[in-house]
């Protein structure tokens, strides 16, 4: 019913103009009221009124009922068509942290708030599975592809793959749940995360959901007692701006010539100080990363890009 | 005398000379195609130059084969440049094909399927790709570029890098879904990308009813109303380009495309002329000839410039009055220089060591110099040929625009950092202040790498006395003011 919300407050609107002269006879009209109400396609809102002789309160029930399976047809219509947009949400709530890729059809639709709030719903769904696990040692990460995210259940018996039909239904466009990645952690390690592009200026991220192009969630320890958000911060947007491919081992690891094809975090250069090193930044904030995740709005994963090879190879034979 | 005048303009131009005739004839048509904008121009300049390389009794043949191969577009009519937005499925490109095949019929288009406008091909405009559908067509009264993008990046990068500047908008909305959540980011999009002018078309009315179609047309009129338009005087036209497109119910086909051309040919209007516009000539080159005095070179921007003119000098801090006391292109004097031509002016009572490649001349007051700036850039990815890593508030950088470049430092006012391959609002600082206007492009540079493209998008207050000694300041002072604030 989430979803349902979202969209009459999306549409719901504050002034009432006079289109035309023929419009003027049109405020009270029953397909007015309706589309107004709930936010449904007006070809709905007319066949709802015509099925229930112009009840309003009948035809707005049915449309409730009827719009998780007209969501379902419009998604199973456009499943076809390529999702390369989106969004990467972030949330981290103390020590757990979810991290999710939704990809819609143009970035039109992922500016809107509609979407927006689906990312956030996604993510707070899969925080509270996480919640749940039972784990020994000190953290626990696991990933979920596409599939696993469509059958987790939300509430009232339907699953996450309803939601998303519902979503589709509403923006008329096709999208997806691509994939999720849930960290839990124990003991003396901290998690934080970031999403790009971020609004400058906010304070503390805990228990928000970000939203951006980039994201990625970060577990360190730290042997200060009070957190420095800012040097958090700083330490996740390095690994979304330089993009390191591991963590990297003094002494295992030794620093590259050519300091921009560095791909180990520790000696990359520090993108507030470019004169140190991420390491001695750590070092000076005794703090230690542990493991981190990085996700790209669009970047193709392993299973889509299985896909990609077989699509390659069907077209050349 | 004259003749020391001309041999130095000869050393400025030095093809020209030798094929002036066709330069000439080339000068005219440049002058005709600056209106739609500097690019096309200087587009137009170089490849003229390119075929002037070549030895003459080649280019004569060259020329003859290549007038076959192409039509020559005759300038008649003013032109204007529109685009469409909307849902994916709301029928954009049936609209756009539509247009094109109504028109046609008046053999004012050539008729484009649905599956040629379709496919939004990978542009590369100044290095940017970008995914863009271009299409031209004519009514009675004006000539058309529309665009159409798939999604809100492209229309910005195609307003950074001005392939075609939008100057209105064609908003289309199916009568049977009614306007969508993303409808208001498209509304956002046209704000952003400076559309003042939007006409509408509830497009699909014959899968509606009439009061479905009131309906549609009162809620959009609602929402541009509420996006900062003006929702009711803003036109609305009903029909079905599908019908159109195939040759059904003309009431709801082809005479709905009609009207909806008659309200855009009347409410989008038409944007000035370059050639209408106050003189402006960025100096390429100063020359001190004795005995006459000082001669700058350049292309003349916009307007017209002629002898006897009030002209002023503006850049470097300084602003110098001046009168044009003669004009030569490829060394014969000129009655009147009009935009578009590369030309010698022969300026009044200023020394050769006042004017600086940089400044520009301009009629007496109507531009003006400034440090600082607000801009839309699309910073270059790598396979674009720009930076890998992101960058932070403070990044120092080169900015060319026209003829001058200039330090600026780099402010991003809405977000920490900006990643290579997107688009942006930054505030500019310039060190020194130098002739900015609204919608003049430019490129960051940051060593031997071109960082981005940009737009002004607007241009701000002076700098004070401390914000500029703050340009010079390094990391380390910046910081420990910080700490002494905190």
């Amino acid at each position: 019913m989430l979803l349902q919300k979202f969209c009459t407050r999306a549409l719901h609107t504050t002034r009432m103009v006079y289109a035309s002269g023929t419009g003027a006879g049109l405020e009270k009209s029953a397909l007015a009221a309706l589309r107004k109400k709930t936010g449904y396609t007006f070809a709905n809102c007319k066949k709802a009124l015509e099925l229930h002789n112009n009840n309003v309160n009948e035809a707005e029930k049915w449309l409730h009922a009827q719009a998780q399976s007209l969501g379902w047809t419009k998604a199973t219509k456009m499943a076809d068509r390529a999702t390369a947009q989106g969004l990467v949400g972030v949330l981290v709530r103390g020590n757990l942290g979810a991290m999710v890729e939704l990809n819609c059809e143009t970035d039109f639709v992922a500016r809107n708030d509609v979407f927006k709030r689906f990312v956030d719903h996604v993510a707070r769904i899969c925080l509270q599975y996480t919640e749940e696990i039972e784990f020994d040692g000190d953290l626990w990460k696991l990933g979920y592809e596409s599939e696993a995210l469509k059958n987790l259940p939300t509430d009232e018996g339907r699953n996450l793959g309803d939601h998303l039909a519902l979503l589709i239904g509403a923006v008329g466009e096709n999208a997806t749940i691509k994939r999720a990645i849930c960290f839990k952690a124990k003991h003396d390690i901290n998690l934080c995360g970031y999403a790009h592009p971020a609004p400058a200026n906010v304070g503390s991220t805990e228990d928000t959901t970000q939203v951006g192009k980039y994201g990625t969630i970060l577990a360190f320890r730290s042997d200060i007692k009070y957190p420095d958000y800012e040097f958090q911060k700083s330490i996740c947007q390095q690994i979304v701006g330089l993009k390191p491919k591991k963590i990297g081992e003094y002494g295992k690891d030794k620093p590259v010539e050519n300091k921009d094809d560095e791909t180990c975090l520790i000696h990359q250069e520090y993108l507030l100080d470019a004169d140190r090193t991420v390491g001695e930044i750590l070092k000076e904030n005794q703090t230690t990363v542990v493991d981190y995740h990085r996700y790209e709005c669009g970047e193709p994963t392993r299973g889509n890009l299985d896909e990609i090879i077989r699509s390659r190879e069907q077209s050349s034979n | 005398m004259s003749h020391a005048f001309a041999a130095v303009y000869r050393s400025a131009a030095p093809m020209a000379i030798r094929c002036s005739r066709r330069a000439m004839s080339s000068s005219r048509m440049l002058r005709l195609a600056c209106a739609t904008g500097p690019t096309t121009a200087s587009r137009d300049w170089k490849r003229n130059s390119l075929l002037l390389t070549a030895p003459t009794g080649n280019v004569q043949q060259y020329l003859r084969e290549y007038a076959n191969e192409k039509k020559v577009f005759e300038r008649t009519k003013p032109h204007c440049n529109v685009g469409t937005i909307g849902h994916v499925d709301h029928g954009k490109t049936t609209l756009t094909a539509a247009i094109t095949k109504v028109l046609a019929d008046k053999h004012l288009a050539e008729s484009k399927k649905y599956n040629e406008i379709d496919n939004a091909p990978e542009e590369k405009a100044r290095g940017i790709t970008i995914n863009v559908a271009h299409v031209e067509y004519q009514t009675e009264s004006r000539h058309y570029g529309h665009t159409d993008c798939p999604g809100h990046a492209d229309y910005i990068k195609n307003m950074i890098t001005g392939t075609a500047q939008m100057d209105g908008a064609i908003l289309v909305v199916a009568a049977t879904d009614g306007a969508m959540p993303q409808t208001r980011e498209h509304m956002l999009l046209a704000k952003q990308i400076g559309i003042d002018h939007i006409v509408v078309f509830i497009n699909k009315v014959d899968a509606a009813d009439q009061e479905m179609v009131d309906l549609v047309e009162m809620e959009i009129r609602e929402l541009l109303t509420e996006m900062g338009y003006d929702g009711d005087k803003v036109p609305v036209v009903k029909g079905s380009a599908l019908c159109a497109l195939e040759d059904k119910s003309p009431e709801i086909g082809s005479e709905a495309i009609l009207k909806l051309l008659k309200e855009v040919d009347s409410f989008i209007p038409t944007p000035v002329r370059e050639l209408d516009k106050p003189f402006l000539l960025p100096v390429e080159n100063v020359y001190s000839i004795p005995g006459r005095g000082t001669v700058v070179t350049g292309r003349l921007e916009r307007g017209v410039v002629k002898k006897g003119m009030e002209c002023e000098f503006v850049g470097y801090n300084k602003v110098l009055k001046s009168t044009v006391t003669g004009v030569e292109m490829f060394h014969q004097i000129l009655e009147e220089a009009q935009a578009g031509d590369q030309l010698g002016a022969l300026v009044r009572g200023v020394k050769r060591d006042d004017i600086k490649r940089g400044m520009v001349m301009c009629k007496p007051g109507s531009v003006k110099a400034m440090d600082q700036l607000e801009a839309q850039v699309y910073i270059l990815s790598k396979e674009e040929g720009g930076r890998t890593k992101p960058f932070m508030s403070f990044i120092q950088l080169q900015m060319f625009s026209r003829t001058w470049d200039c330090a600026v430092q780099v402010q991003i006012p809405d977000k920490d950092m900006v990643m290579p391959g997107e688009d942006t609002k930054l505030i500019l600082r310039l060190i020194r202040p130098m002739v900015m206007e609204q919608g003049q492009r430019f490129t960051l540079r940051d060593g031997n790498l071109t960082l981005g493209t940009g737009v002004v998008t607007k241009t701000m207050s002076a700098l004070t006395e401390t914000q500029r000694l703050e340009l010079t300041e390094g990391k380390k002072a910046r910081e420990k003011k910080e700490a002494a604030k905190k």
